[in-house]
């Protein structure tokens, strides 16, 4: 498959099951707001090193948020829902409650509970303050207040969570280190507007694609040598000749359908750069199909829109 | 007309206890079963039928037409369903209930909403005494659902009151709040003296500061984002928090260790 010059080659982004949730910050400013969200999902770019991968959905006009400020909807995401009722409350307490002006809401309603002000209201060492009014039968979620220097900061008990999906990707091959850049931001840029997703890596690029494995012992992973222009030759590789840089993205969701339409998404947005803006080819990183359950098939998502569950 | 309706046929000679005759009971019963159904006025029980005339199709709604101040326990131990009123009632209207709607369109007498844990009780007039308090020799009142008074309330209102909320759009009389645990009043009028006196946990909402005992603190006033969350979040509410950013925040009863709060706006 060819599209305006570039290649679609025939292969597929295998993604795992990961638990995600949904928090909504919000703040005084915007840009508090945008800092505590940065901060909220700051080093969680890979559950192998993180413990979890997060990032900011986007951003909440005053009318969109519970208190009627301005806010940032995060998802944060673990390989199970034990994992995730850990790593949610300790950023939350390092990076929220300590952020100016801040409060954090639930941002799903079903599933099981990931705790919220449920863990972190003892900081206020007994002078936290529960509410849970509300609802049409007074049956309202439960929120905190916890005194704090600068004022209270107020947060609901805890959150919902989903069975969503990570890993979810592709890689763009360009001729050169520049225009594989511009090829990623514009990617980016488009797909950040899809709901339901995030972009965990940095500026939601990744340079350093790993495969599983290594000749090391104790590395889970290390660099993916078949996309490394510069060992060209020296391995298998998987990139022609006029290949001289590859960035990958990666996306994690709530659902199959999210990450589906995001890779969608970004790869169009790509591929209207085309070949004229140094663009070869679009891959995939994947496992040979063997370890997850999620296969997003590049040339079935660019024809159809959809790919498939293993 | 969907659901019962219970038409007086006369002025009640005595005081008659509806209690237990809620939707979810007379749901399933025929309108002859209905009638025959006996209920306590005065010192004996008389059919259904002597005091009311019964008419309509059970669905779990019932209405009782004309109401009367010596209508006692209507609505008292609803779980679901709705009951309409379209007058005023006597004392424990909605008394134990734990769901359900319970709409009054004139006055309530006592112990309106008393030790209720669910539900919704909307009141057009005025309530009694100990509206939402906890009944005689209970030790918790209201402590879930919401009641609503249109009007004013009399004395003791939200007394030990557990949980849920309480608005009550006029004044409220002596006493409110007292020995509250937890839970929510929100007053749109004045207040009553005594006001939250050993109060231990909860929040009065008041548009301006009344006098308090002597255990109560005045913190200050304070920009409080759970105003905006609950103005938003809590119809209920909103009409008094609307407009709030800031309240005066005065905490008690500290003569019992208590953390209460009084919440008026500023």
């Amino acid at each position: 498959m060819i599209l305006n010059g570039v290649e679609i080659r025939d292969t597929f982004a295998e993604a795992f099951p990961m638990v995600g949730t949904r928090l909504i910050i919000t703040a005084d400013t915007p840009e508090w707001a945008l800092i505590a969200g940065r901060t909220t999902t700051g080093f969680a770019t890979s559950v192998i090193g993180c413990g979890c991968e997060a990032g900011i959905e986007r951003t909440l006009n005053p009318e969109e948020t519970p208190d009627g400020r301005p806010g940032v909807s995060l998802l944060i995401f673990a390989m199970d829902f034990g994992s995730l009722k850990k790593v949610v409350p300790l950023r939350l307490g390092q990076c929220v409650l300590t952020c100016p002006t801040t409060a954090c809401y639930a941002g799903i309603d079903t599933g099981k509970r990931v705790p919220l002000a449920k863990t972190i209201r003892y900081f206020a060492d007994g002078h936290q303050i529960s509410k849970k009014i509300g609802g049409s039968k007074g049956e309202g979620m439960r929120f905190w207040r916890l005194p704090v220097m600068e004022g209270e900061f107020v947060c609901d008990e805890d959150t919902g969570s989903v069975e969503g999906v990570g890993g979810g990707n592709f890689l763009i091959l360009a001729r050169s280190r520049g225009e594989a850049l511009k090829a990623a931001e514009t990617a980016v840029a488009a797909m950040v507007q899809v709901p339901g997703i995030i972009l965990p890596f940095p500026g939601g690029v990744v340079r350093s694609g790993s495969k599983v494995g290594s000749k090391y012992k104790g590395l889970f992973a290390s660099t993916n040598d078949a996309y490394c222009p510069t060992l060209r030759g020296t391995v298998p590789s998987q990139l022609p000749d006029e290949v001289g840089s590859v960035l990958e993205i990666v996306i994690d969701g709530m659902s199959f359908a999210a990450v589906a339409e995001a890779t969608r998404v970004g790869i169009t947005a790509v591929c209207a750069i085309g070949a004229e803006g140094g663009v070869v080819a679009i891959d995939a990183g994947n496992y040979g199909g063997n370890l997850g359950p999620f296969h997003f098939k590049l040339r079935e998502i660019m024809q159809n829109g959809a790919g498939e569950t293993a | 007309m969907t659901g019962v309706s219970l038409k007086p046929r006369a002025p009640f000679e005595a005081r008659v206890d509806l209690s237990g005759l809620t939707p979810e009971v007379t749901g399933p019963l025929s309108l002859r079963e209905l009638e025959h159904r006996e209920v306590p006025c005065g010192g004996r029980s008389v059919k259904l039928a002597e005091l009311f005339f019964v008419e309509g199709a059970p669905d779990g709604v019932l209405l009782v037409e004309l109401g009367d101040v010596r209508l006692d326990g209507v609505g008292a131990g609803m779980t679901k369903g709705e009951l309409i009123v379209d007058g005023t009632v006597g004392a424990h209207a909605g008394r134990g209930m734990s769901g359900g709607m319970l709409r009054i369109g004139g006055d309530a007498g006592d112990f309106l909403g008393s030790e209720m844990s669910g539900g919704r009780i909307e009141l057009a007039g005025n309530a009694g005494s100990h509206a939402g308090a906890a009944g005689s020799g209970a030790r918790r009142g209201l402590s879930g659902g919401v009641l609503q008074i249109g009007g004013h309330a009399g004395p003791h209102a939200a007394e030990r009151q557990r949980g849920g909320l309480i608005t009550i759009a006029g004044d409220a009389g002596e006493g409110l709040a007292t020995g509250m645990i937890a839970g929510t009043v929100s007053v749109g009028g004045t207040i009553g003296p005594l006001a939250g006196r050993g109060m231990k946990r909860g929040t009065i909402f008041v548009n301006a500061a009344p006098e308090l005992p002597a255990g109560f603190i005045d913190t200050g006033t304070h920009e409080l984002v759970a105003l905006r969350l609950i103005a938003r979040r809590v119809p209920e509410l909103s009409a008094l928090l609307g407009g709030w950013t800031r309240a005066r925040r005065i905490v008690g009863d500290t003569l019992i260790g208590g953390q209460g709060e009084v919440l008026a706006g500023a």
